[in-house]
């Protein structure tokens, strides 16, 4: 590969051997001895995940009018919460699905973080309509299951889908996530020094051996999950979107929402993979691996999917003017100048605003302030969703109906406590699985002529 | 304890492609090659099949489909017919939705259930693990076995030939 230039950092720098990034990135895993920080940011995440759990079990004891919600705007943080978390997981599965088809070399060093990322940001978006649900414990009538009412579920209805996606999305993640793990776990069992160790990582590695023939085998089908992966993950948040689309309520109503909330979803997703990659590469030392490269590709992502995003919000404006509709343009001037204008203005400013500074070179190799950028842009997503889901109903068609609802400490509770319980789990997984991907970081080293 | 094969070990991935086409125009054809990642060249050297997966993950993806659609057909049309103003009960765009997820969801458990079905994993055991160089452990190494299994496979001979294509070390594995 060519020199490094200043303008074009190189994917892995420095000089690697394969003893050498095996045991760096195992030894996170193995020798278990990490920074005191990690594991004070670990606690922090564990209250929250108390808070979630007592929030949670709040939320069914008294019902779902602790939240904030009420008539006429009857969906409220748990929706919003859905779906912002949904899309943070697609950036994972961008990154490692689509990037790997287009055979981009970067992806290799954080390709596995941003699955794990997938796994819990899904599992964490699955809580939510379920918690929505009122009575919970029913969720599984949204299963063709055989019952003693002799129904079945509503195959027209939007929220029928939006299960079948969901569940298909999580496990779908989760078959690729552990197929990419396979090799990296034989690695983990052979340098495992402790029984037990040896014996997790061994039942986990259902005897891999990195044989020639497997290896044939399981790069053609690596392959084809990934380009299954891709078309899924456009459908599931274009079936997300549809949840809202098909119901008439202004704002809702707009065939612009599939392709804006898969932008919106990869905007807010590249946000995450930034704000954890960036304290990541800090805090074990693996710049050499997790490059300067990554970084500004994952902002010059971000600024691409922020402008689609961009063009949404106009688009929705424009045609909600365009449409003629009273209500429609009622509802979007309601948006921007009624009770929840501060909140549009500040998502305005953070996705459309804040985003720009991507543009300068300056800026995106700037970790701190990248960092910053990131987060910014984590809170302008999911103040977007809020709007979405919040100002339609708060604005429809009977005006002396139109009211908003407020949001009460178990939305934020909710929330924060969801927050927790990712980052904990994204914790977890660093503990106990590698966050790099071994063998593709290797054959990178071995491709690029890095050996030394 | 009869013995599974010969085992080198090289250093290099250039190295241990050297060796298996030196072995293989010496006539070896039961032999295996590890490394810790994919190495596209040993394919050819070793004439790997072409898998025939991809077709079972089609197979996977279409039954997955058909059922699920199969499913909705049965409930909207003989268990669970519901007429809404003499609409049509089977209108299938929002039916197709469904599918397409279901049709997903049966091509990736496919492929995942097939390439460990077809590798013969999960395997608690192997011959190849008996070998005392044969790990990950100290990082990258990369191993040619020769099984004894193979016509061509003479003990002193396979393992001098092995030795001058430049294995740093020659072991017999025990079956």
């Amino acid at each position: 590969m060519a020199e490094a230039s200043a303008n074009n950092p190189v994917v892995l720098r420095g000089r690697h051997d394969f003893p050498e990034i095996s045991g760096r990135i195992g030894s996170i895993v193995l020798n278990g001895r990490l920074p005191r920080h990690f594991w004070t940011a670990f606690f922090l995440c564990f209250l929250l995940i108390l808070l979630l759990l007592y929030s949670i079990t709040y939320l069914i004891a008294v019902g779902v009018g602790g939240l904030g919600i009420n008539m006429p705007v009857v969906w409220g943080t748990m929706i919003s919460n859905f779906v912002w978390w949904i899309g943070i997981g697609h950036a994972g599965t961008l990154i490692s699905a689509v990037l790997l088809l287009l055979r981009q070399p970067w992806r290799a060093s954080i390709n596995r973080f941003a699955e794990a990322m997938t796994l819990f940001a899904v599992a964490m978006a699955g809580l939510f309509p379920i918690l929505h649900l009122g009575r919970p414990w029913f969720f599984y009538w949204l299963l063709p299951l055989p019952n003693v009412h002799m129904h079945w579920p509503q195959w027209r209805s939007p929220l029928v889908w939006d299960f079948a996606a969901i569940a298909t999305y999580a496990t779908v993640s989760l078959l690729f996530w552990y197929m990419g793990l396979l090799p990296d776990l034989a690695v983990l069992r052979d340098r495992a020094r402790s029984r037990p160790a040896q014996l997790f990582y061994g039942i986990l590695a259902l005897g891999w051996r990195g044989s020639a023939y497997h290896w044939a085998r399981y790069q053609v089908v690596y392959f084809l999950l990934a380009a299954l992966a891709t078309p899924l993950v456009v459908s599931v948040h274009s079936i997300v979107s549809l949840d809202f689309t098909f119901a008439i309520t202004p704002g809702y109503h707009s065939t612009i929402f599939p392709p804006y909330f898969v932008a919106g979803a990869l905007l807010s997703g590249f946000a995450m993979v930034l704000t954890i990659a960036i304290p990541l590469r800090w805090a074990f030392s693996v710049k050499d691996l997790i490059t300067l490269r990554h970084m500004d590709n994952a902002a010059k992502l971000m600024i691409a999917a922020g402008m689609v995003v961009a063009y949404g919000y106009v688009s929705e404006a424009f045609f909600a003017w365009y449409s003629g509709e009273p209500y429609e343009r009622a509802m979007m001037a309601q948006r921007a100048l009624g009770p929840y204008a501060p909140l549009f203005w500040i998502m305005l400013s953070l996705n459309c605003g804040v985003l720009q500074l991507l543009w300068f070179r300056g800026i995106r190799r700037n970790m701190p302030l990248l960092f910053a950028i990131a987060v910014a842009i984590n809170v302008g997503m999911w103040i977007e969703r809020y709007i979405i889901v919040v100002t339609g109903p708060s604005r429809d068609y009977l005006p002396t109906s139109w009211g908003e609802q407020s949001l009460t400490w178990l939305d934020f509770g909710i929330l924060f406590g969801s927050i927790g319980t990712f980052f904990a789990l994204v914790f977890l997984f660093i503990r106990i699985l590698p966050a790099i991907t071994i063998f593709e970081v290797e054959e990178l080293a071995e491709e690029e002529g890095k050996l030394g | 304890m009869s013995l599974y094969g010969l085992m080198a070990v090289f250093a290099e991935p250039e190295a241990l492609i050297e060796a298996a086409r030196g072995m293989r125009e010496r006539g070896y054809r039961r032999m295996d090659a590890f490394s810790p990642f994919p190495m596209k060249e040993l394919d050819g050297i070793l004439e790997i099949p072409k898998t025939r997966l991809p077709w079972i993950v089609l197979a996977g993806g279409i039954a997955g489909a058909v059922l699920v659609y199969a499913l909705i057909w049965y409930s909207v049309e003989i268990d669970y017919p519901v007429n809404v103003g003499g609409r049509p009960l089977h209108s299938w765009p929002p039916f197709v939705v469904i599918a397409f997820e279901a049709g997903i969801l049966g091509a990736a458990f496919a492929g995942f259930l097939g390439v460990l079905a077809a590798n013969g994993l999960p395997r608690y055991h192997h011959p190849v693990f008996n070998a005392e160089s044969f790990s990950y452990a100290r990082g990258g190494k990369f191993y040619l076995l020769i099984e004894t299994a193979d016509p061509k496979y003479r003990k002193g001979v396979t393992r001098g030939q092995l030795t001058r294509l430049g294995a740093e070390l020659v072991e017999e594995v025990e079956a």
